[in-house]
């Protein structure tokens, strides 16, 4: 895919000095503003708004450089007077605390005067956007930051971080020890022992950040859970002793001769190790093999019968640390700059709870052992595979059911006055609806812009009923085109649903969720006393002119125009998703404008303006958030280099689904470790 | 005051019948035959979205209050609690972490401290009080505390405004990054309690399955140990957690003793699992806690009736809209007639958990009279969101040591916990703070 070589002076040897030797097979991505390639490194960056700058992101493969251009996005208007008042908007507000040699905290944020590259600056400019957004800062004792100041800042700094240039330091991020989250815990059982038990139903839900459910950090352990692991490893243990498969499929070697003792104990610790090495997803080291031989015999020396052993084997094993977590161990390895290589077992464990949630099947393991899995290549074969594989459901019902948060689903309860057509079928089919294309997209590579606009969707006779679509029976969903009533995610009743009140549809909500979830440009909460709605202008009139009075005020009006903009684009589906012209007694006007001027008359004029108009940041989201899932940790300012290649790749691929997942798992963090500290 | 001492296999002996669902009437407790002074127990329970005060606090106080239409449930217990007004969670307050007062208004609940802002990792609370007093006193029965609730928490996104998911389904944290997690299966907590069914096993079975387990224990430590020390600092964390578990597993395995025994019958038929009404859930959640005090099998409880910032409807009652978009009231009256018909359900059923309690004699006593339960919200006014002046009842006796029947009211801005420290005394556990505690409360005996 990549063809010409930059001329060498293009290329300033700082960004590669710091690449250690096995980043030959790597995709290590270098971005930098257009005119410093040309003028050279030291040179200051044009004043240029982050969607404006052309980029250049080289990729380092096989040891050799080769480019790309990456067409620039959308080329918004002058920059120097946003850094002006950025600047402005520091001064009053931050340089009273936090300049010179006693600033508080150690924090100093008046380089960017400077108008310097920002290198190791990078994460003092992350914690200042943290505390900015959160409304931390500046504290609540100093001068008030008006809403409309603190997001223009937001932006401004936001786009000096796009311009962040990776080159110079390489962090592929650490990720914690990761419990095994309760889907993971189910399906480990089931491939590990060919029953299906469904035992960690009953364990207490598991821990959400960053949006998903697999995050090292953020699972907890609380005692409860201990005993419950415990629990459901000894019955795993009962039924696999109680089921002669089970039991053929997990202690398969037999003694030849079964009077002969030591036979016996060759061919029991065989299987217990194979066991273990299963559980562990990983070769065991000389310890565990002596550990497990250790509780075989002691075990036997208390005369407990062969499947007592074996029961106490099976639970012991399953309730150890190393299955109930994906341990990636610093033991024994070596370091380069503080930063290695996974190793080819590591690396299964990876790719199977990334796009399977759960263990290795035989064959990944097998290609571990070979080595194949530290290249590209052999990474991306096994993707190819493992996506074909049925088990590839449970990235769609893991990662997209969490992304749109269509697992909300469930809880919600429309009210059955104003809504009777509502019903648990329907409940259902509009999951399934939204996980069909996403699958479908997945599985037929199709391009990730079709989550947003496809002309077509997946229904039942239910549905299809539901949403005033003839033609379609049986209870089985299938492609049906659309004719341009409905199109793409944001017109299935599944996210219309859950951005709705019981009652009656919210347009903040829906605008806040396309935000949050497609554009990752989530507002700052609200300020912390919202200013009540003006009681004297009666609350009559549509929703549209009710919050049209709240946006009269401009501390509201700087994320509300756009929030509400999207959200009133939608308001032709009610609270459950079904099309109206009406609300009450009002008839529905879907026009708006977006920011930036784009008018749209209506709600597939308004997704069809998102996919061209947004399409760079929605597939930054997305990315972001399937980088996320697929490292179990939150992002940090160094992942965005990450990023911007994905991005990358994705724009020259056509944005097809699964060029997005085979640079995610060919990127440096998913296939490097940090040291711990 | 004290109570005879009974031995409680006799007691239990004597409880004939299995009663139906949802309750067995005329049960009597197991007041440890050892203890010579009573037994006292603490209980926490957490609501959501606040309370529309106006029609919560009495307006007379000391002896004799009245009780407005939101306490109106407690009427048969009134002199048996006490109200309690003007008490405050300072740090349920932004104090410059903008908005999220949902989230701190369940994680400062029992803790008092302010909770980092943070959606991923680094979390970071404080002791609940609860936790202060498990880790004291918990070694004493089998269960060193037990956290119910209703809802498991949420299974996707944010929860608020930057904050964890784990600030606003949890209000018990056993560290300050670590929330304890609760049980919402009334099936599984009694199983968890009542674990072996009624049946006491053959001894022989027993020493196996003992055996067993014990091997089973000492090989997990040792591997948890052991990769304690290949692993990185937040790894470390994560293993403590496994540790902690593991070592409270022996603890209640090797106490070993027939003090920390269940060994009797309980005639209660097993739930099946979750109920679909709301309502039967909470109450066979609060059967739950007592049944759990009754056989002594734990001192310490806590009880999230919903999640901080819950949007559930109440359409039994005639709500149909979620409780949190309501709790924005704006001072609208339909919507403060709804929120308070939703807080006006909630105390329904803490007066049924305490009709419960009262209903079993210990000795002389009740069992509400040997306990001390707080009911209460994180924040006041669901609309503004304030932390003063919060909604907050203590029932119970504190075995004796509670003078009830009253409404109290407390100066503006009074810790809420150092009421905290005042029920820590009553348990018999030295504290030297709790959050932002200044001292104990006065004026509770």
């Amino acid at each position: 895919m990549l063809t010409s070589i930059p001329d060498s002076k293009w290329v300033n040897r700082n960004h590669l000095r710091r690449f250690p030797p096995w980043t030959e097979y790597g995709l290590c991505i270098i971005e930098r503003p257009y005119s410093a390639f040309v003028a050279g490194h030291q040179e200051q960056p044009p004043r240029t708004d982050r969607n404006s700058v052309i980029r250049f992101p080289l990729f380092l493969q096989a040891s050799l450089f080769c480019f790309t251009w990456i067409a620039a996005c959308v080329v918004l208007p002058a920059q120097e007077k946003s850094r002006d008042s950025a600047l402005e908007t520091l001064r009053n507000y931050c340089y009273d605390c936090h300049t010179g040699d006693e600033a508080e905290g150690g924090i100093v944020v008046d380089f960017f005067e400077q108008n310097k590259p920002l290198d190791r600056r990078v994460e003092t400019v992350e914690k200042m956007l943290l505390v900015l957004r959160e409304q931390q800062m500046p504290p609540a004792d100093y001068d008030e930051l008006k809403a409309k100041e603190r997001v223009a800042l937001l932006d401004w700094i936001d786009g000096e971080l796009e311009k962040f240039d990776c080159g110079e330091v390489s962090r592929p991020g650490r990720v914690t020890i990761r419990k095994l989250n309760r889907v993971e815990y189910d399906n480990t059982i089931r491939d590990l022992t060919g029953l299906n038990l469904n035992l960690a139903k009953d364990f207490p839900s598991d821990d959400v950040g960053d949006g998903f459910d697999n995050i090292g950090d953020v699972l907890t352990l609380p005692p409860i859970l201990m005993e419950k692991y415990i629990a459901a490893a000894t019955e795993v243990a009962e039924q696999v002793i109680a089921n002669k498969k089970a039991t053929e499929l997990l202690f398969p070697t037999k003694a030849d001769d079964p009077k002969d003792l030591a036979q016996v104990v060759t061919a029991a610790r065989e299987n217990a190790e194979r066991l273990a090495f299963r559980a562990y997803r990983r070769p065991l080291s000389s310890y565990d093999k002596n550990r497990i031989f250790e509780l075989m015999r002691a075990t036997y020396s208390k005369g407990f019968t062969p499947d007592e052993i074996r029961k106490t084997l099976i639970t012991a094993v399953l309730s150890s640390p190393q299955f109930i977590y994906r341990v990636e161990s610093d033991d024994n390895r070596k370091f380069e700059d503080g930063v290695r290589k996974l190793d080819d077992f590591e690396l299964a464990s990876r790719l199977s709870y990334f796009l399977w949630s759960t263990m290795p099947d035989e064959e990944l393991f097998e290609v571990a052992k070979t080595g194949k899995l530290g290249t590209a290549e052999g990474l991306e074969e096994q993707v190819d595979r493992m996506l074909a594989d049925p088990k590839s459901e449970a990235l769609v019902k893991n990662f997209a059911g969490q992304w749109l948060q269509l697992r909300d689903l469930e809880n919600l309860s429309p009210d059955p006055n104003s809504f009777p057509d509502f019903n648990e079928r329907i409940r259902s089919a509009m999951r399934r609806e939204t996980e069909e294309l996403f699958s479908h997209l997945l599985k037929e590579n199709r391009s990730v812009l079709e989550m947003l606009n496809a002309n077509y969707s997946f229904l039942n006779e239910d549905l299809a009923g539901f949403y005033g679509v003839e033609g379609v029976q049986g209870n089985y969903f299938r492609k049906v085109a659309l004719g341009g009533s409905r199109s793409g995610i944001l017109m299935h009743a599944s996210v219309l649903l859950i951005t709705s009140n019981p009652t009656r549809t919210s347009p903040v909500k829906r605008g806040k969720w396309v935000l949050d979830n497609l554009l990752g440009e989530p507002p700052p909460p609200p300020p912390p006393d919202v200013p009540e709605l003006d009681e004297s202008g009666e609350t009559l009139g549509t929703l549209r002119q009710q919050l049209e009075q709240h946006r009269a005020n401009p501390n509201c009006a700087v994320c509300h125009t756009k929030m509400d903009a999207l959200g009133f684009g939608l308001e032709n589906f009610d609270a459950i998703g079904k099309w109206r012209d009406q609300d009450g007694r009002n008839s529905i006007d879907p026009s708006g404008i977006l920011p930036g001027g784009r008018k749209f008359q209506g709600p597939v004029e308004l997704v069809n303006l998102l996919a061209e108009d947004k399409k760079a940041a929605f597939c930054r989201c997305m990315s972001r958030k399937m980088l996320t899932y697929a490292l179990g940790r939150g992002l940090g300012v160094y992942d965005r280099c990450t990023i911007n290649g994905i991005l990358g790749r994705l724009e020259s691929d056509n944005y097809s689904f699964q060029s997005l997942i085979k640079s995610i798992v060919t990127s440096d963090p998913f296939r490097l470790q940090e040291q711990a500290d | 005051m004290s109570h005879p001492s009974i031995s409680r296999r006799t007691l239990l002996r004597g409880l004939g019948v299995s009663l139906a669902l949802p309750w067995l009437e005329a049960t009597t407790t197991v007041a440890k035959a050892a203890t010579q002074t009573p037994v006292n127990r603490m209980a926490y329970i957490f609501v959501p979205n606040g309370v529309h005060m106006p029609n919560w606090t009495p307006k007379t106080e000391g002896y004799g209050f009245d009780l407005p239409r939101i306490l109106q449930p407690l009427a048969p217990v009134r002199k048996n609690l006490m109200v309690l007004s003007g008490l405050t969670h300072d740090k349920g307050r932004a104090n410059g972490d903008g908005a999220g007062d949902h989230a701190r208004s369940a994680s400062v609940f029992l803790t008092g401290a302010q909770p980092r802002k943070t959606n991923g990792k680094d979390i970071r609370s404080g002791v609940s009080v609860d936790q202060v007093a498990a880790k004291e006193v918990g070694h004493l029965t089998r269960f060193s505390s037990l956290e119910l609730g209703t809802d498991a928490g949420r299974q996707a996104g944010n929860c608020d405004s930057g904050y964890s998911c784990a600030y606003s389904s949890n209000i018990s944290w056993s560290g300050s990054a670590t929330p304890v997690g609760k049980e919402v299966n009334p099936k599984l907590v009694f199983e968890r309690l009542f674990a072996g069914g009624s049946k006491k096993e053959a001894d022989q079975n027993r020493a196996q399955r003992e055996a067993m387990q014990q091997s089973v224990l000492d090989f997990i430590s040792d591997d948890a140990k052991r990769l304690q020390k290949k692993l990185g600092r937040n790894d470390n964390r994560k293993l403590d957690e496994y540790l902690t578990g593991v070592r409270e597993i022996e603890r209640r395995m090797n106490a070993g003793t027939d003090d920390l025994e269940l060994t009797h019958d309980v005639n209660y038929a097993p739930p099946a699992g979750i109920p679909k009404e709301y309502k039967d859930h909470l109450r066979l959640m609060c059967d739950m806690m007592v049944l759990a005090f009754q056989t002594d099998s734990t001192r310490i409880s806590t009880m999230m009736f919903a999640n901080a910032g819950d949007n559930k409807n109440y359409r039994d009652i005639g709500v149909p809209e979620g409780h949190h978009s309501l709790s924005h009231h704006r001072d609208d009256p339909e919507k403060l007639e709804k929120i308070t018909r939703i807080n006006h359900f909630h105390v329904q059923q803490l007066s049924y958990l305490l009709q419960r309690m009262q209903s079993i004699q210990e000795g002389e006593f009740t069992l509400l009279d040997n306990s001390m339960i707080v009911y209460g919200s994180g924040i006041s006014d669901g609309n503004r969101h304030n932390n003063e002046n919060l909604p907050v009842l203590l029932a119970g006796g504190g075995a004796g040591t509670l003078e009830t029947g009253r409404h109290v009211r407390y100066d503006y801005e009074t810790p809420m916990c150092n009421l905290f420290m005042s029920m820590l005394e009553r348990m018999n556990v030295k504290a030297p703070y709790v959050g932002d505690s200044t001292g104990s409360l006065s004026n509770l005996s």
